[in-house]
């Protein structure tokens, strides 16, 4: 095993251990990271793509470097699945906000860094070097396809534990919603379940950031998350793309509006009594209002469909 | 510094670094990582010229420093060479005060041998890390800054095999891995403090930086290489009980003749002040600062 070939008592190295220990003590469904064995300096990992956005679904494999003045400086990312938001292979600069310079913490972690890259992905990339604008529906393409194989990359040992790590992240991100049974029939109960299937991982959500080593590093991801949100729903991209997937328009369209509210007051929360009530306040309403949009919608016959056809 | 692992992540470095972003063409295009990596150039070049923690030197090499400078500093220097006799420089790498802080009670503790203090510092220490823990810190993102400042504590009270000698001492502060593992500590438990009396530090840090005492945390106060300010010193001073002297050198003056202004960072004086019991807190500071604008220096007294 690699602690042994390891001085422990090197600080970089006893932090590095002490991060990969914490990492299999708690770890996520949302990504999953391992050190290689031959380096302990080289991570490998993969992330989910987040949620409601159009990398939803995704496995994204990237590769992570770790200075011998970890925790002083920061590790530096690359990602290997073309994703459409940054290039592959090269660096990518997590410590950047667009109004403040963020300075690197050694009371961040990789956890941290990689709970960052996730809520990093659905913004504007702004013209940043290396990053990518593709289209929304070039990068749910490239989302389909990343779940098919893992990137190859390296030497065997180092391909291994991608293809581990795959293994793992498939067996926890549900598959992309964008298979046809999903759409095909509207009766209540699948409705219903299939909001909870969505808002269970959701609620997950909370905990797993409450586990951040720094609170304020949480309050960008928070932050970020929210900005995600208002941006997915802002724009009429959005609403056409909806549109291309899903047979039934209003009932999805009405959702998306409704889900970002009760979610930051989820993540919001500060602690985590407060984020159960609030996240069971949320499924009720949830309930609620798609119950209630059922009933509209079952009134309005379902021919009403055509109506929107504007999009 | 030499050791297998480094070696084979440097190695990786520069490999990385060979693939990296191509040159900066356009001011609009330079990101923060680019003016990280100029930063640290900045900073190795300045390695070269002091190390982390300097020599013991006599106060005249302030005279002669200014000698072609202006007369009010000249007469102040004059006045401090009354009272101290040596000066040790630290490197002005922005983490001058906690350097000196550190380097200066360390000092302190092995010339005195003073096993209560040690015993008392434990204390503190151990409080801090519940403060850090309460405010939802994660433990090993600081459990190793901890234990290497504990080390450092222990090592400079004689009679055990971890003993170090003062010139012991001054090779550890000047060693990186165990110098700016001290500095990262005391940036811990001052923001730790701040942020447990938030609402005591609000207006100062209002008054210093318009910022949030969370966003001033972040960004001034637990990233390496972030300058200190007062707001810095009363926390520090506060959290681990240790007042501090630092004596002004700048070319303020006043009506009745130039003399050095000082200010007392004592422990605890902020809760005399609001009327609250705080017991012993009329120590007199045996850590005197040299502050010049943007830069502290450690003071030795006659």
């Amino acid at each position: 095993m690699a602690e042994e070939k390891y001085n422990r008592k090197n600080p970089a190295v006893k932090r590095i251990l002490q991060e990969l220990k914490e990492m299999q003590s708690n770890p996520s469904d949302d990504f999953m990271s391992l050190p290689l064995e031959e380096n302990i300096f080289e991570w490998q990992f993969a992330i989910r793509g987040p949620r409601d956005t159009e990398f939803g679904g995704g496995i994204y494999h990237g590769r992570i470097q770790l200075p011998a003045e970890y925790p002083f400086k920061p590790p530096a990312f690359m990602l290997l699945t073309p994703n459409g938001r940054f290039e592959t292979q090269t660096k990518i600069c997590l410590s950047i906000s667009n109004h403040h310079p963020e300075h690197w913490q050694p009371s961040w972690s990789v956890r941290t860094a990689l709970v960052a890259l996730i809520a990093f992905m659905p913004t504007n990339p702004d013209g940043a070097l290396g990053s990518l604008d593709y289209k929304k529906e070039e990068r749910r393409t490239l989302a389909v396809k990343s779940r098919e194989a893992a990137p190859k990359f390296g030497n065997a040992e180092r391909q291994k534990l991608i293809d581990e790590i795959h293994q793992y992240m498939l067996s926890k991100a549900p598959p992309i919603p964008d298979s046809p049974q999903q759409t095909s029939d509207e009766n209540s109960s699948t409705r219903e379940d299939q909001q909870l299937e969505g808002e269970s991982p959701n609620a997950d959500v909370a905990p797993v950031i409450e586990r951040q080593p720094n609170p304020e590093a949480n309050d960008r991801v928070v932050h970020d998350l929210r900005e995600v949100h208002l941006n997915a729903n802002a724009g009429p991209v959005r609403v056409s793309f909806r549109a291309g997937v899903s047979v039934s328009r209003r009932v999805p369209n009405a959702e998306d509006a409704n889900q970002p509210s009760w979610r930051n007051n989820n993540t919001r929360a500060p602690k985590p009594a407060d984020d159960r009530l609030f996240t069971w306040a949320a499924i009720g309403l949830t309930i609620a209002i798609v119950v209630l949009l059922l009933k509209k919608f079952l009134k309005s016959s379902g021919h009403d469909t055509v109506s929107m056809g504007g999009f | 510094m030499q050791n297998p692992e480094q070696q084979v992540a440097e190695d990786e470095q520069d490999t990385a670094d060979s693939n990296r972003l191509p040159t900066i063409d356009d001011w609009a295009n330079i990101k923060d990582c680019d003016i990280m990596q100029q930063q640290s150039a900045i900073q190795a070049e300045e390695a070269h010229k002091l190390p982390y923690v300097g020599d013991k030197e006599p106060l005249s090499v302030l005279e002669v420093e200014y000698q072609s400078g202006s007369p009010i500093l000249q007469k102040k220097i004059k006045t401090l060479s009354e009272g101290f006799a040596f000066v040790r420089r630290t490197r002005g790498d922005g983490n001058c005060f906690f350097r000196c802080f550190m380097f200066s009670y360390l000092e302190h503790v092995l010339e005195l041998q003073d096993k209560t203090e040690v015993e008392r510092m434990k204390g503190k220490v151990e409080e801090c890390r519940k403060t850090l823990q309460n405010l939802g810190y994660v433990d090993f993102t600081f459990e190793d800054f901890f234990a290497l400042y504990l080390d450092q504590l222990e090592s400079v009270i004689q009679g055990t095999e971890a003993s170090i000698s003062q010139d012991e001492l001054v090779t550890k502060c000047r060693d990186q891995s165990i110098s700016d593992y001290v500095v990262m500590f005391f940036r811990f438990v001052t923001s730790g403090e701040i942020k447990k009396r938030s609402e005591f530090y609000e207006p100062f840090i209002l008054g210093l930086s318009n910022c949030t005492v969370d966003q001033f945390c972040k960004t001034s106060v637990e990233p390496m290489g972030e300058e200190s300010d007062h707001v810095h010193i009363t926390a520090l001073s506060d959290a681990l009980g240790v007042p501090i002297r630092v004596m002004y050198l700048d070319r303020s003056s006043c009506d009745s003749g130039v003399g050095v202004n000082h200010h007392d960072f004592l422990p605890g004086a902020a809760d005399l002040q609001q009327g609250s019991d705080s017991g012993s807190s009329a120590v007199k500071p045996y850590i005197t600062l040299l502050y010049r604008p943007g830069h502290y220096d450690i003071l030795y007294s006659k």
